[in-house]
């Protein structure tokens, strides 16, 4: 029994008590441990789970970041802004929070009452987190929007592209669409150079970007701008445009086109006929291309300036005789052929020169491909690839090809200039920095007798830049005269035409080249006429009077400087020399 | 011993947790200060960009041309002309000092009775 009661030990059972208790808080205890460290576990887990989750800034598709980026202020060549950023608060909503979709439609109409209540209704009802209801509106209006005390609307400050110039230097700038990218001109270039790199980078974020200064004067592109709309008026034109160009360094001074946009109200741009007709219109240049054959004669040696040609009689081609506009009827002199503007003698000169020689001295102005330049809004000129002897004739005083203004007035730089060719640009730079740039089409000694046959055309009697330069008197300005006819059904009509003038001063020793368009011009008076020399010409002469002051030209009334650049071989033709 | 230790603890983690309160309270309150601040700054950043804008545009020639020929009457202001420019090189040369010194000796002279010209006129014999 004892062995039994002993087998069935009752003192370890005396002693189980303890140690059960023992192993049950054991057990208890890590059970607890267990139970923490779960829960810790899971709060841990939840942590990191958190961490992960990259929270949704993004609106409609755009980070909130490229909402609110900033573009570098642009400045004229003398510091004073074109184009500047200006923070604007925009409307937006946050549907899943609107408690009461109608209130907040009533209360919303009631300040900006230009929305549609059917559109806003249906953007502010839904689960969408974020809808955007009106951006770009005036502090007043946020006031009073705040004042409404709608839940689930708010504000968010955008960056606004502003132009204080307004119009005037609208082909220049271009515009900027509502997310603040360039959409044209000059803003458009900026965007594919460098901002949209650095905007990417998230470095275009603040006010901190470098302004960027252009090579155009806002006094100058003023007083363009304002000679052109009166120009408009003057002689009833469908548009008026003119640039200004350094001709060392390439810098556009001033460039205006009419009819033009407000870059404010980019959707002013979209009105017919407000292209850039300096950069992407194309036109037959008409006469101002004679220089262009005169120049590339003289160059090639192929006429010398004292040479006389025949003009007594037109020239014919099969059926066609091509005679000239105020024919002279006789033999004339090369600086006759230009100041008379004489089709015959020019075509003379041409074929003095031969036409394939001609066509690749065009080649080398570069007339058949896209002038370099930084607005992207450009025109392929039509020069035919190779010339018929009826075309080379016609293209040696201006018809049967069209360039854009812009080529003429690149290539009237380069026959100032010395004969180097330069491609304009809008970016300010200095003449060391363009140098490089330079490409030679000309001889010097070509280049001189350029200057001298436009300043002749605008001071001796009967050259066609008399107009211009009775206006622009004492600041040696020349140029030549363009009358374009336009085609109308298919063949050239006198009474529409497109008037050019291209000019170059002071010719003593020039800086400036300028072009300028009228089209469609009608007479200012019953006493006026419809040639280029009424219009473009006086046009011209207006501009220079007023902006040759402000590029620094002193006037000069004496005859001394126009002397100096008579070439000695002429005057043993004109021994006076004009 | 041990209720010692238990009131001293006890009265350390209240004075520990109101800290924690005060500082969680400071902290709070110069967060909110911060963004109090941060929105004043883009407030006046932004009315700063507009005036800087509205600066622009005072300072266009295109503004101010205007304002220039509605007052052209009162102002008596006009268009420069060519002829109003000029250079210093076409100044005359400023005329020749006159010569104070030698007046200042010739005026002595006559004071003191002698006249030069009578020496003249007496060598000529007019006199």
């Amino acid at each position: 029994m004892a062995v039994t009661a002993e087998d069935l030990a009752p003192t370890i059972s005396l002693d189980g008590v303890r140690k059960a208790r023992g192993n049950l808080t054991q057990a208890r205890i890590r059970w607890m441990i267990l139970a923490l460290v779960i829960g810790f576990g899971a709060v841990g887990g939840r942590l990191v789970q958190l961490g992960m989750v990259e929270t949704d800034t993004t609106i409609e598709g755009q980070a909130r970041d490229a909402i609110t980026a900033t573009r570098p202020p642009i400045l004229d060549r003398n510091g004073l802004e074109m184009a500047v950023d200006i923070r604007v608060p925009s409307l937006f909503a946050e549907p899943r929070r609107i408690i009461d979709v109608d209130e907040a439609v009533t209360k919303l109409r009631t300040v900006l009452p230009n929305l549609d209540e059917a559109w806003l209704r249906n953007r502010l009802s839904g689960d969408r987190g974020f809808v955007w209801v009106q951006r770009e509106l005036t502090p007043a209006i946020e006031e009073q929007i705040m004042r409404l005390g709608i839940p689930g609307i708010d504000f968010i400050t955008e960056s606004k592209r502003f132009y204080p110039g307004m119009n005037e230097a609208a082909h220049i700038l271009g515009s900027t669409n509502v997310d603040n990218q360039g959409i044209s001109g000059i803003e458009r270039h900026m965007d594919r150079e460098s901002i949209a790199l650095l905007q990417e980078l998230g470095l275009a974020r603040g006010n901190k970007l470098t302004p960027v200064e252009l090579s155009v004067d806002m006094r100058v592109q003023h007083v363009m701008h304002d000679q052109l709309l009166d120009a408009m008026t003057r002689y009833q034109a469908i548009a008026a445009a003119g640039a200004i160009m350094d001709i060392y360094t390439g810098e556009i001074i001033a460039l205006a086109s009419l009819p033009d946009f407000n870059p404010n109200d980019p959707a002013s741009a979209l009105v017919k006929d407000t292209f850039n007709r300096v950069t992407s219109g194309i036109f037959e240049p008409g006469s101002i291309f004679k220089t262009v054959t005169l120049a590339g004669a003289l160059d090639a040696g192929a006429v010398r300036i004292t040479d006389d040609f025949d003009a007594r009689y037109g020239v014919r081609f099969g059926r066609y005789t091509i005679s000239d506009f105020h024919g002279k009827n006789r033999i004339l002199s090369l600086p006759e052929v230009y100041k008379y503007s004489s089709n015959i003698g020019t075509i003379r000169i041409m074929q003095a020169m031969g036409k394939d020689n001609f066509r690749e001295f065009l080649s080398r102005m570069k007339f058949d491909e896209r002038v370099e330049f930084e607005l992207p809004e450009m025109r392929v000129p039509s020069v035919p690839k190779s010339l018929s002897e009826v075309g080379a004739a016609t293209a040696s005083f201006g018809h049967g090809l069209s360039v854009s203004p812009l080529h003429m007035l690149t290539a009237y730089a380069a026959f100032v200039n010395g004969g180097n060719y330069i491609s304009p640009t809008l970016y300010k730079r200095s003449i060391a920095e363009a140098e490089p740039f330079y490409e030679r089409v000309l001889q010097p000694q070509t280049s001189a007798y350029m200057r001298y046959l436009m300043r002749l055309n605008a001071i001796s009697v009967g050259g066609s830049g008399s107009q211009m330069n009775k206006l622009a008197q004492g600041y040696r300005v020349g140029g030549k005269t363009g009358t374009a006819e336009k085609v109308v059904d298919g063949r050239y009509s006198s009474s529409k035409v497109t008037n050019f003038f291209a000019s170059a001063f002071p010719l003593d020793n020039p800086r400036y080249a300028m072009v300028i368009m009228v089209d469609e011009p009608k007479a200012e008076n019953p006493q006026s006429g419809t040639t280029a020399g009424w219009n473009a010409g006086a046009l011209t002469g207006r501009v220079v009077q007023r902006v040759a002051p402000m590029l620094g030209i002193a006037p000069d009334f004496g005859e001394l400087l126009d002397q100096q650049i008579v070439p000695p071989e002429v005057r043993r033709i004109f021994p006076e020399g004009y | 011993m041990i209720r010692r230790l238990n009131f001293f603890l006890i009265v350390t983690s209240i004075a520990m947790l109101v800290g924690v309160y005060m500082l969680k309270f400071s902290i709070e309150g110069t967060a909110s200060e911060r963004s109090a601040m941060t929105a004043h700054i883009a407030e006046q950043e932004s009315e700063l960009s507009t005036l800087k804008a509205d600066w622009a545009v005072l300072n266009q020639p295109g503004y101010v041309e205007p304002i220039v020929r509605r007052h052209q009457a009162e102002l008596a202001v006009e268009q420069v002309k060519q002829e109003q420019f000029g250079s210093f090189a076409d100044l005359p040369m400023r005329p020749a000092e006159p010569d104070t010194s030698a007046m200042d000796a010739l005026f002595q002279a006559i004071d003191a009775g002698i006249d030069p010209i009578d020496a003249i006129l007496e060598l000529e014999g007019i006199e």
